[in-house]
């Protein structure tokens, strides 16, 4: 245990070579401020991801027929969807529900022809759960509830296709038994800027889609959570609740590839964080072994009063965390304002992206906000006491194993 | 094993130093007891091995040959967190370059091997008391920077004496004092043997400290040249130059 001259002698060992102390602080708090500055902006770069994943149709939770995550066929149906639905909306912690089927097709117009996945929605729900359908803008109007034979298309298919609004197209579905034909009218084409979304949107009424395809259930009821961090809560909740025959997935599971696109970039992230810490790591422990290496006689001295190697480990451990905290002080005051910038006015990516604001099929905000709160006084001084309690064991180790003969005599 | 009144037992005492294939022979066969309330002087030539006898004896170094028994403790068979409490608990020591703190006031020094010690809260206290007891109270708060070389080593005796060790052993203490800081110095060491019954080993060169002794053991090319007690007339007056130059 180590007591109050040791903690003196410990915090007054700094000052003997003042600016060496600065620089470390300096050192250690601009690696941790840089690690602060890029976490903050992954962390709410995965977090923009996984809200564009999740409000671009994907949801946080759906709820599917329990073979349709191996064969992702569009034909399975849920079994006993209104009880599943029930269950859903008995949660307070749920933000929108969208009920959907899904069938792929063909759209013909005159000689024109394009390959779709046709989705059958419930209008209020959609608009409500599908930011593609809510910040679109839309050319005539979107689906209402009783609409019948009527679609809703994306304008670059409106464009392949030659339609504008009214005209009619022939629809050729995948049915419940055969192929299934149907005539529907152009009552709305809707543009989001990303010629991959508007190329792929084809939306009718649940019930219109399962009156052309035969079925009579839908295949998917799609769920927003208020709080994305309670997915797999609500997962292995919803699991023990909806009817046998559904299961409970998850967007990362609806959405490989994005939620492959986040884990990469985090990890990313983490390499380069890792990469800034390990350099500054190094400094800090060169500077450590010197101050150990100059005080080696007296360490010599402490040792032969009856000091212990982990007491003599202990004092320039106090000499690390108090460096640490310098540094975590540096890194507030550095990346702090950085990394508060950027969760409240954020970095507007248009100018990097264009107006194409999809990956993936998903459409993302235009503006990408870091992440800040509480977790960034934690984030500074846990990393920063971390990094110089790292930088300081091999020194401190070192320290510990003063012969005292030894280091007295060598002046 | 001797006597409780041994504090010292050596024998044939043997220490080798390697670098390299270099090898350089400290010690060759030292045999020596040092009694309880002794102020034993080891003198002799630069590289005799007094130095080296005062490591062996502190448990700061590992013995090569031979046996060499401490307060009871053999050193050849105590490991290295065995050798750090019995530095810690049992013996004191006093450097010649004085060795304090740089960043510690003389007091802080003091306390310092106490808190090591496991003292409580009464070591400022027990500090502050040795401080007095031995005349340097006005130093309490001084660093060692701003003490002169003559009151640096006084606390570092101090310091050495502040857990009242049963042996304290001293490497050229007053190598770097003047006459007169070097004469303070003896008789507070004196004073420490006749007061508190403390029993000192001390290196030293210096034949007016030498006088202060009541045993001279000189050491030539590592071995025990000569073993001389000194009488009580000869201890009364260590300012009789008749009495020095013992080695």
């Amino acid at each position: 245990m180590i007591r109050t001259v040791s903690y003196k002698y410990a915090l007054r060992s700094l000052h003997r070579h003042t600016r060496r102390t600065i620089l470390s602080v300096i050192g250690v708090g601009i690696g941790c401020a840089m690690g602060l500055v890029a976490t903050s902006w992954i962390h709410g770069g995965g977090e923009m991801q996984i809200r564009a994943a999740s409000e671009s149709g994907a949801g946080h939770l759906r709820i599917v027929p329990a073979q349709w995550p191996e064969s992702r066929e569009n034909s399975l149906r849920l079994t006993d969807w209104q009880e599943a639905l029930a269950v859903v909306e008995a949660r307070s912690d749920v933000h929108a529900v969208a009920v959907r089927a899904r069938a792929s097709g063909l759209l013909a117009f005159g000689n024109r022809t394009a390959g779709v996945e046709m989705v059958g929605v419930a209008p209020a729900g959609e608009k409500a759960s599908n930011r593609i359908v809510r910040k679109a803008r839309i050319e005539g109007c979107y689906l209402r509830a009783d609409d019948e034979d009527t679609v809703v298309i994306g304008r670059t298919l409106a464009e392949r296709l030659d339609v504008e609004l009214d005209d009619d197209l022939l629809v050729t579905l995948s049915g419940r038994d055969d192929i299934s034909r149907a005539m529907l009218t152009v009552v709305g084409i809707l543009e989001t800027g990303s010629r991959e979304i508007d190329g792929a949107v084809c939306h009718v009424t649940l019930d219109e889609l399962n009156r052309i395809t035969g079925f009579g259930a839908p295949a998917e009821i799609t769920i927003l959570l208020d709080d994305n961090r309670r997915i797999d809560r609500v997962r292995e909740e919803l699991a023990q609740a909806v009817p046998e025959g559904n299961t409970v997935i998850t967007w990362r599971e609806v959405s490989p590839e994005i939620a492959t696109g986040v884990a990469a970039d985090r990890m990313f992230t983490r390499l380069l964080i890792g990469i800034v810490v390990i350099v500054v790591l190094l400094g800090i422990a060169s500077a450590q072994l010197t101050a150990v290496l100059e005080r080696r006689r007296e360490f010599g001295v402490l040792t032969a009063l009856g000091m212990k190697g982990r007491q003599i480990a202990g004092l320039l451990m106090i000499e690390a965390v108090v460096i640490g905290l310098g540094g975590a002080g540096v890194a507030l005051l550095v990346g702090g304002p950085v990394a508060y910038w950027l969760a409240t006015s954020g970095v507007n990516i248009t100018k990097m992206m264009g107006n194409d604001l999809s990956v993936g099929g998903v459409l993302i905000d235009p503006v990408m906000y870091g992440s800040f709160g509480a977790w960034v006084v934690w984030y500074a001084v846990g990393v920063s006491i971390a990094a110089t309690l790292g930088a300081t064991a091999y020194p401190a180790w070192r320290a510990a194993r003063t012969d005292p003969a030894q280091a007295m005599r060598v002046t | 094993m001797g006597d409780n009144n041994t504090l010292v037992r050596a024998r044939d005492l043997t220490k080798v130093y390697r670098t390299g294939d270099v090898e350089v022979h400290a010690l060759r066969g030292v045999t020596l007891d040092v009694h309880a309330g002794e102020f034993l002087a080891i003198v002799g030539p630069s590289g005799s091995g007094k130095t080296t006898l005062l490591n062996l004896a502190g448990a700061l170094d590992s013995v090569t040959g031979g046996g060499l028994t401490v307060l009871g403790r053999d050193l050849t068979e105590l490991g290295r967190r065995a050798r750090a409490e019995l530095r810690l608990r049992s013996l004191g020591f006093v450097f010649q370059a004085y060795n304090l703190v740089p960043v510690l006031t003389a007091r802080e020094n003091v306390e310092f091997v106490l808190e090591l010690q496991g003292v409580g809260r009464d070591r400022r206290a027990r500090s502050t008391d040795v401080l007095e007891e031995l005349g340097l109270d006005e130093l309490a708060d001084r660093r060692p920077l701003e003490m002169s070389g003559g009151q640096q080593q006084r606390v570092a005796v101090a310091r050495a004496v502040a857990s009242r060790p049963k042996l304290v052993l001293a490497d050229e203490p007053t190598a770097n004092l003047d006459g007169e800081n070097a004469e303070i110095l003896m008789t507070m060491m004196r004073r420490l043997r006749d007061e508190q019954g403390m029993t000192f080993i001390f290196s030293t060169h210096d034949p007016r400290v030498v006088a202060y002794a009541s045993r001279v053991v000189t050491l030539t090319d590592g071995r025990v040249s000569a073993d001389k007690r000194r009488n009580a007339d000869e201890k009364r007056n260590p300012k009789n130059p008749d009495t020095q130059g013992a080695s």
